[in-house]
């Protein structure tokens, strides 16, 4: 798959942007603060229809929009070519009405697949995106909250039922929590505990086992990965879910009835979670595990096989989002190239050389060099402003 | 506070309306003639004044049994129990339902802070309970969403044990759609198509 154009209005450093792209790789150069991570976070957006770690919708629409315009919005569009045809995505960022002379503070997205008004789950995998930028090593090192993240991200681009059932778990959980809250006030009857809690474990259940598929996968190709980007290493690089549940349960986790043991689960532990007026158990609470030469690689590796193990990670990506619908996605990678060793670089800029499209951005226009990627189309960003060389 | 800023707050607090909409909406009336300022405000106060809930059913009328509960060519062995008033009439719309109505003003929702004690569910059992009841089944008209099913489970479980058939509208409702907007045929099908919860 491609993207045939993309059009970014009040996007960010972005007034207008313009962009008709072809198949291939595509560099884009500039210097620091130009608005090169925008350029690829705004098309991350549009496979994700999420907005950026730590960032609010209203931090997508370019500030001189906010300021000047009466009614701020953002708006992103992209044309995506894939073997089945070409569709249409959009996104609208509009920013909260707000009286005269008050700066607005919320805003809100509106989608469109193909012209038409969509909700968010519709537009998600329509574009397939895998993103390499400084920020994976968060992956490794960071909260577990952030590899939840990292896994939802992933897996939705390609599994649908895998993102309903996230969705709907996210609304269940958040019902069920106010009700054990309103328990532990000693108000209402734990038996309305029944319908939320059939409704997590069968969502839960899902997602668990969906997880537990591709990090096998995962986990699989990344330690390949890692071999050979860290040829000299003796130290190996593991994957491990950490589902939580309880361990009769989590060693049962390709059964066909997880649902009924996590429903029974949460049956059980149904009064010390009133007590703490929160859902204790379920994937809401997973984590995964990094190990490189059997520890804990957030802690105990150094920077750069943290490093290393992000891109094996993001290079296993590719293959199971490949694998998974058929269809190469499309890279992105965010000046990653310049701090890697020219063995690594190499491995990178042969994987870029096997799917449809791969947007690169670098300060440095000689990372990668013409060598290196002799057929790239090369473009300079300068204050907003993106030009064909 | 000046008369105009009390009337654009006061549109303000309406669900549906931003800032910028309570300011138009307010100096429309403003430059309206007196008579549709007095017109609206008659109508306001009228609508809380005259209208009560069916003591029965539970739903708003003037008058009390309402007219279906005191239409006696209905059928009397069935009671449809919707989420609000506006869902009767658009069930009733579609002419395929001739049998009683329940509303529940609401639906079961722990993060807004609604528990089935808030619901007119305790009113529902005792319509129930009566004597004189001929009532056999119940439809559970509740939206295809989260809370809807939620709602329509904790009944079934609770109406199940008196001997009544609990049955929920057929699929074929987009899921999350709203009853108050589906169309008379998609209703009126899913009416019909009903199944045992
Ligand atoms: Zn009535």
């Amino acid at each position: 798959m491609h993207i045939a154009h993309l059009t970014l209005t009040n996007v960010r450093s972005f007034r207008r942007l313009d962009l008709a792209l072809e198949p291939g790789r595509h560099v884009i150069a500039g210097d620091n603060a130009q608005g090169k991570s925008n350029l690829l976070e705004a098309v991350q957006m549009l496979a994700t229809a999420r907005t950026l770690r730590g960032g609010t919708d209203l931090d997508v629409i370019s500030w001189p929009a906010v300021e000047e315009d009466p009614l701020p919005v953002a708006r992103l569009e992209a044309a995506v070519q894939t073997a089945q045809g070409k569709r249409t995505l959009e996104i609208a960022v509009i920013a909260q009405e707000t009286p005269p002379g008050m700066r607005p503070t919320r805003a809100s997205r509106r989608f469109r697949v193909n012209g038409v008004a969509r909700r968010a789950s519709d537009l998600i995998g329509q574009l397939r995106v895998v993103m390499f930028s400084a920020d994976d090593l968060e992956i490794i090192a960071g909260a577990p909250a952030v590899r939840r993240r990292y896994l939802d991200i992933t897996l939705s681009q390609f599994d649908g039922a895998y993102l309903r059932a996230l969705q709907r778990y996210g609304r269940v959980l958040e019902q069920r929590n106010s009700l054990l809250r309103k328990l532990q006030e000693r108000r209402g009857r734990p038996d309305e505990l029944d319908f939320w809690d059939d409704e997590l474990a069968s969502t839960g259940a899902l997602i668990a086992q969906r997880r537990a598929d591709a990090i096998r996968a995962l986990a699989r190709d990344a330690a390949e990965r890692y071999a050979e980007l860290a040829p000299s290493e003796a130290e190996d690089l593991a994957i491990c879910y950490v589902p939580r549940l309880p361990p009769a349960v989590a060693e049962a986790i390709r059964e066909h009835d997880l649902a009924d043991r996590l429903r029974a689960t949460l049956v059980e532990e149904r009064r010390e979670d009133i007590l703490r007026g929160v859902t204790r158990w379920g994937p809401h609470r997973d984590d995964v595990q990094f190990l490189i030469g059997g520890r804990h690689a957030g802690n105990s590796a150094s920077r750069g096989q943290q490093r290393t193990a992000a891109l094996a990670l993001r290079l296993a990506e590719v293959e199971l989002s490949t694998r998974r619908s058929g269809d190469a996605p499309v890279l992105l990678l965010d000046d990653i190239l310049s701090e890697l060793d020219p063995a690594r670089r190499e491995r990178i800029l042969q994987v870029a050389y096997g799917v449809d499209q791969v947007l690169i951005t670098t300060p440095d226009e000689d990372r990668p060099s013409r060598e290196e990627m002799p057929d790239a189309v090369r473009y300079r960003l300068a204050e907003g402003i993106l030009t064909r060389q | 506070m000046s008369p105009i800023q009390r009337l654009v707050d006061a549109f303000h607090r309406l669900p549906g309306i931003g800032p910028k909409s309570a300011q138009r909406l307010a100096y429309h009336v403003l430059r309206a003639p007196v008579e549709e300022a007095r017109d609206l405000a008659e109508a306001l106060l009228h609508v809380k004044e005259s209208i009560v809930l069916c003591a029965r059913c539970q739903n708003v009328t003037d008058r009390s049994p309402c007219r279906i509960c005191a239409d006696t060519s209905r059928e009397r062995t069935v009671i449809c129990v919707v989420e609000e008033p506006l869902d009767v009439v658009a069930i009733d719309r579609t002419g395929g339902y001739r049998g009683l109505y329940h509303v529940l003003h609401g639906v079961v929702s722990p993060s807004d802070g609604i528990g089935p004690e808030d619901l007119k569910i305790e009113e529902l059992l005792r319509r129930l309970r009566d004597v004189d009841t001929e009532v056999t089944e119940i439809i559970v008209a509740t939206n295809p969403n989260l809370q809807g099913e939620a709602t329509s489970m904790y009944l079934a479980r609770l109406l199940r044990p008196l001997g009544l058939k609990v049955t929920r509208l057929a699929r074929g409702l987009p899921a999350g759609a709203d009853l108050e907007y589906a169309d008379d045929v998609t209703l009126g099908r899913a009416m019909e198509y009903r199944q045992e919860v």
